[in-house]
């Protein structure tokens, strides 16, 4: 008789809540709801992405002793393998579509030709944890007015060379605003010390008033584009899985 | 003895009345689909980083020593069985799974941190525009120097509580609760949920620091979401127990009937 007290007890507590939850379910499987669900991403973007505040720069001892890994396996193809081990050579990062000089730089040209920039920033990762970490390299809007953005260009489309298991290439986008934001960074350092192999070497974008899924890893390839959509999905890989475009909360 | 004849008082105008309920359902969903994103990364942390090894709260599963699946809660270095419930329960599609809230709990019941994300957020608009409709009369839950004065004496009054009759005005016990509810925990709870937001954190640096850091602006907005709960729980029941259809009525029609 106790174990069926009990028993009753604890559904008289959950199944309303099971209830809420079946309800909920159903409607979050129902397309035209589920679009109703997307409204406030294009208010947060309104709101948050108004103005260009810089994320706040942390002190050298702040930085977390481990910088977390998230995402994929690093590329698993043998032109990438190759090009780790001899200390990036062949790498180059691409720059093309609506520039009016599409160019491509190696490692050294990134690290030389263009002003180093460093910050300590905080990393947020959508499923919610946060590491710092110390990154340097070039800020995007850099490399971008070098190769001349054409007035048509509105998103920056980052190509990256880790896939998922099924082999669907990682992607992200920017919008033009968002990748002339001052702490956009295509960084080579982490730490002091080239971006290790599980961070995304050789070159990745660090975004830091967005969620960690905003920073591809492993880019090789930035296409300026006048739209997203089409071939492009929903403007990134998580994005086509159903996360917000604007990572800002 | 003269039984003086109830009396219909009109209690609660029509915007306390839709922004309670609207802000009752935006909760539970906030809550229901906050645990969803919880299940992302079940652990909480001191501080601006996460250390990783050394959470101050987590929610875990691991096997037994014949290989069965223990789900378990850790608070400190304290760690509690929670098999069926919490760590190991129903993953929502007909089985079990290591999950830190069971599927009965999250919104959606399956594991899909994007779509939890989404019925927060929207959610989390409803709520914070209750708020700002409610705000006018938030502010009259202030209690006075003479409802502390009156506060020993009301507390008395609900032993048991089900004596407590309907009254024309919040008494001392209530006004105190709904002040703390209204005034500091809903206030939190808004305020450590908008901490979490990089792009907030750029425009409010303070904010995060104001709660500790990102990572402990967790705890406060899972401790907040925790106290919400419980009252709803304690509220429910007395509701409940003051004449469920009275209170039922005056929080939909606007009319109480007091003695």
């Amino acid at each position: 008789m106790k174990y069926g007290r009990r028993t009753f007890l604890g559904l008289v507590a959950t199944l309303p809540l099971a209830g809420c939850a079946s309800l909920a379910t159903s409607l979050n499987d129902h397309p035209g709801f589920h679009r109703f669900l997307l409204l406030p991403e294009t208010l947060d973007l309104a709101i948050l992405g108004a103005g260009q505040p810089l994320a706040r720069e942390y002190r050298p001892q702040d930085i977390s002793p481990d910088f977390r890994a998230n995402g994929f396996d690093p590329p698993s193809d043998p032109e990438y393998r190759r090009w780790s081990r001899n200390g990036w050579r062949g790498y180059r990062l691409v720059v093309d579509g609506l520039v009016r000089l599409p160019r491509s730089y190696d490692l050294a040209m990134l690290r030389h030709a263009f002003i180093r920039r460093t910050q300590i920033t905080r990393h947020d990762c959508v499923e919610g944890w946060s590491v710092i970490g110390e990154w340097s390299g070039v800020r995007l809007a850099d490399v971008l007015n070098d190769c001349g953005v054409r007035p048509e260009a509105r998103y920056v489309v980052f190509h990256c060379m880790d896939t998922d298991g099924g082999g669907t290439y990682y992607y992200e986008s920017l919008s033009l605003k968002q990748a002339a934001h001052p702490q956009a960074l295509l960084a080579y350092d982490l730490n002091g010390k080239p971006v290790p192999i599980k961070n995304g070497a050789p070159l990745r974008l660090k975004v830091p008033t967005q969620l960690g899924y905003k920073s591809a890893k492993y880019v090789k390839r930035i296409e300026v584009v006048a739209a997203l959509g089409g071939p492009l999905g929903r403007g990134g890989y998580w994005e086509d899985q159903g996360y917000e475009w604007y990572a800002g909360i | 003895m003269t039984r003086t004849p109830a009396k219909m008082i009109y209690r609660h105008p029509v915007a306390v009345r839709l922004t309670h309920w609207l802000s009752a359902l935006a909760l539970i969903i906030l809550a229901m689909s906050g645990m969803q994103i919880f299940n992302a990364h079940p652990a909480l942390y001191t501080g601006d980083a996460s250390t990783f090894g050394h959470p101050v709260f987590s929610i875990g599963a691991r096997q037994a020593s014949d290989g069965t699946p223990v789900g378990f809660v850790q608070v400190g270095s304290h760690v509690i069985r929670t098999t069926g419930v919490l760590g190991y329960g129903p993953d929502g599609v007909g089985g079990m799974s290591a999950r830190a809230f069971p599927a009965w709990a999250t919104i959606p019941a399956y594991q899909d941190l994007a779509d939890g994300r989404r019925w927060h957020f929207f959610f989390a608009w409803i709520f914070v525009i209750c708020a700002l409709i409610y705000a006018p009369w938030a502010v009259r839950l202030l209690p006075s120097r003479n409802d502390l004065r009156a506060l020993p004496a009301a507390l008395r009054e609900h032993l048991p509580p089900w004596r407590v009759k309907p009254a024309p005005r919040l008494n001392p016990l209530q006004k105190v609760t709904y002040a703390g509810i209204v005034l500091v925990v809903a206030p939190l709870v808004i305020l450590s949920g908008l901490a979490l937001s990089p792009a907030v954190d750029a425009w409010a640096p303070w904010l995060p620091q104001l709660f500790g850091g990102r990572q402990f602006a967790r705890i406060w907005h899972f401790g907040a979401m925790l106290a919400l709960m419980l009252f709803f729980v304690v509220h429910l029941v007395m509701v409940a127990l003051t004449g469920l259809t009275n209170n039922l009525r005056s929080m939909i029609t606007g009319w109480l009937r007091v003695p």
